[in-house]
């Protein structure tokens, strides 16, 4: 390759790396919009865990729960009339005061108890990268769940993105505090409809299970009737008047998922379209639900209590703690660009662009993918990063050893590569298959890992061989390819 | 030891079979000991902390008023009364997080479930007395209060976990099975060895050494497997290698085993320690993060003993342990050939 063709691919190269490390890294506020609209760099868009943005919580209070500051504000307030009847009804658990006759009632305890192991199923189901549930003082759930904000949005310079993370965490805190069972019904209001199916029937024994469906973009509650369910359910719909819809609820809950009156049913699986949160949500629900998982308390419904509020706590490992994590990356790639530059001269150069290429690629796939990433997931990233320098060095000190047999660095090359062609393929498609079964397997964070695992095998096998061709082509120029590469040339006896 | 270029020499790790063995054996019985007995009289086969274990908590429900008239934020206030507090009552929590509400914030410490009730309550005691008398200083109504809670944990996750013990499995059948084809038979079991060698060495140092772990422990076993896999294809990569040339085909298998592993062990040892390194680095800024490094102790605990147990298990253990494997082999082989020969 000719001095010009190698400085062209070269120039373009390290300025396409530039502008998207530019992109990739650096947030401002948009020149000309006087400072409304942010740009928000591609690092601070990418999808971040509890451990790294903090989590959000809700705290259930069965009916005759209520907590401090509610006791307080009416016991504490000598011109609120309910005052006499608080101090008469109520009486202090740790935390929380409970009516008198519930404090003393074991049965209320462990209803509270099992509607936490239910709550805590469904959340299981919902596949977060960590989760908790706990039951406060006894008598009091409190949901635990990640924020999945992304930097921008934990730092408050994406309200949109803020508001639609904290909107779907409220939704699953909706969703999976409800209690009741299952039930169709007549009316999308509660209050004036009737239920269409017989006392004497289980509406939700109608069913073999509630699952999420996806297919091609849509997605869709699939609920799978039972072959008596689909005989009844047909002949209540049918008997419907067209102008009538029959409502699925659950409790006193309207889901909107809604039969048409006077129209049989097509098949035993029934389809109803919904975005996908709340799809998938409504399939954990119904499926929870109908497999008998009914909370059998309701949750803060009492007049006595403020409400649900959904509270966004501070990260554990510090406000910060997505920096520090991303220092500690920037470390690890500065060692994988120093250590080859020492030891290989200007060929640890070439790595060093193919690792900032590895760096720019998990960032971008972190980002489109819009993969969680926590603590773990960076270990992962730069297992990713340790697995492409680690082959890279193999592969130069193959060559190495080439080269003292007194061979020309194109052949050293050449046979370096192709002895290790087998270790470096087998080493990937073996962790391909690795990061492929842990991603599909496991949920919720390890998943996720697995996920990055799978894209940083894959970025690592295709830099390697990057890597030879960058190597040629910068090199291609150079007069003495043993001193670009840190090699010492041997000097062989028929020379001397 | 004389180091070479690759790796090292003169390091006889076949020789040490026996030695290795027990001493794997003894630390995965201890440890796997120590866990089965905590299982019954303490608090699980591991230390659980965070996401699984059961803790007490301060809660702070504040309001967003100027608390002592300073100027100061309310948190900072609240926070300096209750850490009088709990200082005074001698408690001291574990975490700290912060939130905001409708009408100001919210504050929870988390104790360890171990932690003297009476204390918290008289701490708690306190920092309402403290609350009230800013509130009144102020002129205004207390709708700030301070309650002790005792948080039972639902273990949810064990739908991650056994999802996480599932993949391992599968994992470790995948590597059996590729290197079964790839390389040879005695490789692909000594292969399946290392990963149970190394899976059971690190779940038996996280139970034997009772530091609080959480969900990172199912992370760190999935990663010590694929550093066992990473290991292992370079051993046998290069074992795979000198089979074929002639100097090699010479040598017995141990001295084969010997040789090869010297030849990959630096590399064994080099990339767990790399990744080790990273942990560190982790712990220490995670640490001024969070200005508490017990925080983070428990991930950056796993993924030392995760990479300490690799670099072991990768680069010693199972070099000294192939040989016998591949004896075996050659034996069977040799048996099979004679059976033919005398048809």
């Amino acid at each position: 390759m000719g001095k010009v063709k190698s400085a062209i691919i070269t120039s373009l190269l390290v300025a396409a790396l530039l502008v998207l490390a530019l992109f990739a890294t650096i947030s401002c506020n948009v020149p000309g919009t006087n400072n409304v609209k942010r740009y928000n760099s591609f690092l601070s868009g990418i999808h971040l865990g509890s451990d790294l943005t903090g989590e959000a919580y809700a705290l259930l209070y069965p009916k005759g729960v209520i907590s401090v500051t509610d006791y307080y504000l009416v016991v504490n307030d000598d011109d609120n009339e309910n005052k006499g009847d608080y101090i008469d009804k109520y009486v202090s658990r740790n935390g929380v005061f409970v009516e008198k006759d519930k404090a003393e009632d074991e049965e209320f305890a462990k209803s509270v108890l099992s509607d936490a192991k239910i709550i805590s199923d469904r959340l299981n189901q919902k596949g977060y990268a960590g989760y908790s549930v706990t039951v406060e003082d006894g008598f009091v759930i409190k949901m635990t769940m990640p924020t999945n904000f992304t930097w921008a949005a934990f730092r408050e310079h994406d309200a949109a993105s803020r508001s639609e993370e904290l909107n779907r965490i409220s939704n699953v805190v909706q969703l999976f505090m409800m209690d009741g069972t299952v039930s169709l019904r007549d009316n999308a209001e509660y209050e004036s409809s009737k239920s269409l199916i017989s006392i004497r029937e289980d509406f939700a024994s109608f069913f073999t299970g509630v699952r999420y469906y996806a297919m091609g973009g849509n997605t869709a509650v699939q609920l799978d009737l039972t072959d008596d369910g689909f005989t009844k359910l047909n002949s209540v719909v049918t008997a419907l008047e067209s102008s009538t819809n029959a409502y699925i609820y659950v409790g006193e809950n309207n889901l909107g998922l809604q039969l048409k009156g006077g129209t049989a049913l097509e098949s035993k699986t029934l389809y109803f379209s919904a975005t996908e949160n709340n799809a998938q949500n409504f399939a954990i629900l119904l499926d929870s639900v109908v497999n008998d998982n009914v909370l059998v308390n309701s949750y803060n419904d009492d007049t006595a209590n403020s409400g649900t509020e959904l509270i966004v706590a501070t990260p554990a490992y510090g406000e910060y703690a997505a920096v520090c994590v991303l220092v500690a990356l920037i470390l690890v790639l500065l060692a994988a660009i120093i250590y080859p530059i020492i030891k290989y001269k200007k060929l640890g150069l070439v790595n060093a662009l193919i690792a900032i290429t590895y760096s720019l690629v998990m960032i971008v796939s972190l980002l489109l993918l819009e993969i969680q990433l926590t603590v773990g997931g960076a270990v992962f990233v730069a297992l990713g990063l340790a697995l492409l320098t680690f082959t890279n060095v193999r592969v130069f000190e193959s060559v190495r050893t080439e080269t003292m047999t007194g061979r020309t660095i194109q052949a050293s090359v050449k046979d370096g590569y192709k002895k290790r062609i087998f270790e470096v393929l087998d080493l990937h498609v073996i962790l391909l298959i690795a990061s492929i079964i842990v991603a599909l397997v496991c949920v919720g964070e390890l998943a996720a890992c697995g996920f990055i695992f799978f894209i940083a095998t894959i970025a690592s096998y295709v830099l390697h061989w990057f890597t030879r061709f960058m190597w040629f082509v910068i090199s291609s120029p150079v007069k003495d390819k043993f001193k670009f590469c840190g090699f010492a040339r041997e000097v062989l006896d028929d020379e001397v | 030891m004389k180091s070479n270029k690759m790796g090292f020499e003169n390091l006889k790790l076949s020789s040490k079979m026996h030695l290795l063995i027990i001493i794997s054996s003894v630390v995965i019985a201890i440890g796997l000991s120590v866990g089965i007995i905590c299982q019954f009289v303490a608090n699980g086969f591991f230390n659980y902390n965070d996401d699984y274990a059961n803790y007490k908590s301060v809660t702070v429900d504040y309001e967003d008023i100027d608390f002592s008239g300073s100027g100061k934020e309310p948190r900072e206030v609240i926070d300096e009364i209750c850490a009088k507090s709990f200082e005074k009552n001698g408690v001291s929590y574990y975490l700290l997080t912060q939130g905001n509400t409708t009408t100001g914030g919210k504050i929870v410490y988390k104790f360890a479930y171990s932690a003297d009730s009476k204390n918290i309550d008289a701490a708690v005691a306190e920092i309402n007395a403290e609350i009230e008398r800013e509130v009144e200083g102020a002129g205004g109504i207390q709708f700030s209060y301070a309650s002790s809670h005792v948080n039972d944990a639902i273990l949810g996750n064990g739908l991650s976990l056994s999802r996480a013990a599932i993949a391992v499995a599968t994992v470790i059948a995948v590597h059996f099975i590729y290197f079964a084809i790839r390389y040879r038979l005695t490789m692909a079991l000594a292969a399946v060895l290392a990963d149970v060698h190394n899976l059971a060495l690190y779940i038996a140092l996280v139970a034997l050494c009772r530091i609080p772990v959480g969900s990172a422990i199912a992370t760190f076993a999935v990663l010590t497997v694929l550093f066992t896999v990473i290991g292992t294809c370079f051993t046998f990569e290069r074992m795979r290698k000198n089979l074929k040339s002639d100097e090699y085909k010479k040598l017995s298998a141990f001295e084969l085993s010997d040789r090869s592993a010297n030849e990959t062990l630096l590399i064994n040892v080099t990339m767990p320690a790399c990744l080790a390194a990273l942990s560190l680095i982790l712990f220490v800024v995670l640490s001024i993060s969070s200005l508490s490094p017990f925080v983070i102790l428990a991930p950056v605990f796993c993924s030392l003993i995760a990479f300490i147990v690799c670099a072991y298990g990768t680069a010693i253990f199972v070099p000294s342990v192939y040989p016998r494997f591949k004896q075996i082999g050659d034996n069977v082989k040799a048996k099979s050939k004679a059976k033919t020969l005398q048809k």
